[in-house]
């Protein structure tokens, strides 16, 4: 059933501004009223422009105004990419002949249409991608501005990408535009729920293992790259992790936790602390729909209720998931893994993936459950 | 980064009748909502008015149910999809269903209304909304009002005020209540109801009961001219600003209750007096005001607040923040105040 209790993710028109925004270069026009412009601008933190139709348009016909808009931004010099919301996409218009004459990629992508992860896609896929055979190095994919890790994950990346002597080609989506169309032949993801698809994947960077195994991979196609500094990070990196979860081991039992996120994040979490801290994962609730053939358990948790019904029935001592979890927590320890993560000041650009990510998730882990025991 | 507004329409920049309606609906405390239309409309809202709690330090989220339209039923019609959703609501027993349609089942042509008139077991009132082919976001604040008046009966009036459609969203609406409740204090008068901020559909039945309302800016007029019909209650229409601005509220209150002005008014003043002394040391300080875009009542204001002050305005002064919002009485120019000298000093 669609219908849904306070529904917790963004639909696919924001799914698309998410994407197409992520680009330098991009002028991204969100074509329809004033109230689907606001969301995407507020949650996004990026300069979107809007077409803010009115009823006068819906009845007459939107052409004029959204012609009047393109000409007003195309002063920029950048490409402009229009995405559709629900209103436009049924008025029976051409949207794509009234664009026809001009440089500007159309994404269809209205509310109704689908959740955020298809809206991402869809405008990934406008995009039209392209792999440069020559190019040397690896794209990093899964990178999205409304994730509130999108600028440290980059950041870590980069980081030990450059200890292992490996260039970074193409940052799907928070990169230059021109960059899109020159994708080096090999790929490493931060989060597979929004997977660019480009080149060869060869293995996603969240978790110490998954991160090893990758840049192991890296070493066997990318000339000249070197991954022992990284793996010798990782190993003592995670002597210090072993360390401080035994030590808290000796102290407390293991938390009961309950996940809820982007299907890839969950796995994340819930793995680490399975691995590290012994943790019983009593609920994985998923926002997007998880990956097939997967051995784990997810539940879909889309709607406020289903999260409450999940807490309620598992009843947690640790809850990891958005500022939406964080109200319906109540005293159970709390650790934000989830956009959006709101009533909080976040200045600093923490990861989650790479070998930082699960450093300071495991610290957050641990500081919120020691609280409660304070 | 939004276009810059053509004068012949400004309504394509003033928000979603659907959010405006929310933030009146969702602040019922033992209803729920209904967005007919697709999940994202619903999201949007909810993640809006989630951050707004939050930043409120509440942690109380607002309940609203879609009816989660897809494209099926964007072609074929959303009605069933409603009347499920109505259905599933209806059994979680709430004091009363709100409906609110979204432009996109507008567009199609669902009778919301029809729906919500079937029998459902509880009160279901459809709120006139339609995104932005309903109006703008005041509009929408406006019908919520005025429908949800429509629930309560008219009644002897007992003496006390209501305070009439507050702004939800906004960062400092406690604080602008606390300052109002303070002012009429100094009156003996006592408050009714806030019509609608975190209250009951019962204390909507009390809503009659007030010889006053005091309105929280003109743009709710028809709110006011709407209870004044229907409960005879006069209204003043805005919330004080500015330092004489909040003396004349004062004394039209005074005379819209019938009660003493005198000792209200010297206390006020006194208090104003305290205020502006408080920050004697930015007297002679050169300040500019950003005042483009902003509406002339609200530039009135901050310039009354400089001169008071003997600061200069000039265009090469120190550019000091001037709210969009005008700040509500004295408690207001003092939070202004500081926010000045912190740029001042810097």
């Amino acid at each position: 059933m669609p219908e849904c209790t306070n529904p917790l993710w963004p639909c696919a028109m924001t799914g698309a501004a998410a994407c197409l925004a992520g680009f330098d270069g991009m002028t991204v026009v969100i074509h329809g009223s004033s109230g689907c412009y606001y969301y995407p601008t507020t949650l996004l933190h990026a300069p979107l422009y809007g077409t803010f139709i009115i009823e006068e348009e819906v009845i007459f016909g939107s052409e004029q105004r959204l012609l009047q808009v393109i000409k007003e931004v195309a002063s920029s010099g950048q490409r402009i990419a229009v995405v559709t919301t629900c209103v436009p996409s049924i008025l029976g218009e051409d949207i794509r002949a009234i664009l026809a004459s001009h440089d500007v990629l159309l994404v269809d992508s209205p509310g109704f249409s689908g959740d955020f992860e298809s809206g991402y896609r869809n405008a990934l896929s406008a995009l039209e991608p392209r792999v440069s055979p020559k190019k040397f190095g690896v794209n990093i994919d899964g990178v999205c501005i409304f994730d509130p890790f999108y600028r440290g994950n980059v950041r870590e990346l980069l980081r030990l990408l450059s200890k292992a002597k490996v260039p970074v080609a193409t940052v799907f989506c928070a990169d230059s535009l021109t960059r899109v169309q020159e994708a080096s032949p090999f790929t490493i993801g931060t989060n597979s729920d929004i997977a660019s698809g480009v080149g060869e994947n060869l293995g996603g960077t969240l978790g110490m293992k998954e991160l090893a195994d990758t840049f192991s991979r890296i070493c066997n196609v990318i000339e000249g790259a070197d991954a022992r500094p990284v793996l010798q990070e990782i190993a003592s990196e995670e002597d210090r992790i072993i360390q401080v979860c035994d030590k808290f081991l000796r102290r407390f039992d293991p938390p009961r936790v309950a996940v809820f996120s982007w299907a890839s994040y969950a796995a994340f979490a819930a793995d680490t602390l399975r691995s590290y801290l012994d943790a019983e994962i009593v609920c994985i609730g998923t926002r997007s729909t998880p990956p097939p053939g997967s051995s784990r358990v997810f539940e879909r948790a889309e709607g406020l209720s289903q999260v409450q019904a999940l807490i309620e029935n598992h009843k947690p001592d640790l809850i990891l998931g958005s500022s939406f979890e964080r109200p319906v927590s109540g005293d159970t320890a709390f650790v934000g893994l989830t956009p959006p993560l709101r009533g909080k000041v976040r200045l600093g650009s923490h990861p989650i993936a790479g070998i930082e990510g699960t450093l300071g998730f495991i610290e957050d882990v641990l500081n919120a459950c020691m609280d409660q025991h304070r | 980064m939004s276009l810059k507004p053509l004068p012949s329409n400004t309504s394509r920049f003033e928000g979603c009748t659907l959010t405006g309606a929310l933030s009146i609906t969702t602040s019922v405390c033992n209803s729920i909502s209904v967005v007919h239309g697709p999940r994202g409309c619903a999201h949007h809202n909810f993640s809006l008015l989630h951050a707004t709690a939050l930043e409120h330090d509440s942690v109380v989220a607002p309940v609203i149910q879609s009816s989660g339209l897809l494209e099926n039923e964007i072609i074929f019609g959303g009605e069933a999809a409603l009347e499920r959703t109505l259905a599933r609501t209806a059994s979680l027993c709430p004091a009363c269903i709100f409906v609110l349609s979204t432009c996109i089942a507008d567009a199609i042509g669902d009778d919301a209304g029809a729906v919500s008139r079937m029998d459902w077991g509880v009160p279901v009132i459809p709120v006139p909304t339609g995104g932005f082919l309903g109006g703008v976001f005041e509009k929408g604040v406006n019908n919520a009002l005025c429908t949800l008046s429509d629930m309560a009966e008219p009644c002897k009036p007992e003496g006390t005020i209501n305070i009439i459609g507050e702004k939800n969203l906004e960062y400092e609406v406690e604080e602008n209540y606390t300052e109002i409740s303070r002012l009429l204090s100094l009156l003996g008068l006592s408050m009714n109801i806030r019509f609608v901020h975190n209250i009951s559909n019962k204390d909507i039945s009390h809503l009659g009961q007030a010889s006053l309302n005091v309105l929280r800016d003109p743009g709710i007029n028809p709110v006011g001219n709407h209870l004044k019909a229907r409960f005879g209650a006069a209204y003043i229409p805005s919330f004080p600003y500015g330092i004489s601005g909040t003396l004349q509220f004062l004394e039209m209150t005074a005379a819209a209750c019938g009660v003493p002005l005198h000792s209200a008014l010297s206390e006020e003043i006194s208090v104003q007096e305290d205020v502006l002394a408080g920050f004697s040391d930015l007297a002679g300080t050169r300040i500019a005001l950003d005042e483009r875009g902003l509406a002339s009542p609200v530039s009135a204001v901050v310039r009354e607040v400089a001169a008071a002050l003997k600061m200069k305005v000039s265009e090469d002064g120190c550019r000091v923040p001037v709210p969009t919002d005008l700040p509500v009485g004295t408690a207001g120019i003092h939070r202004m105040l500081h926010r000045w000298r912190r740029v001042i000093h810097a």
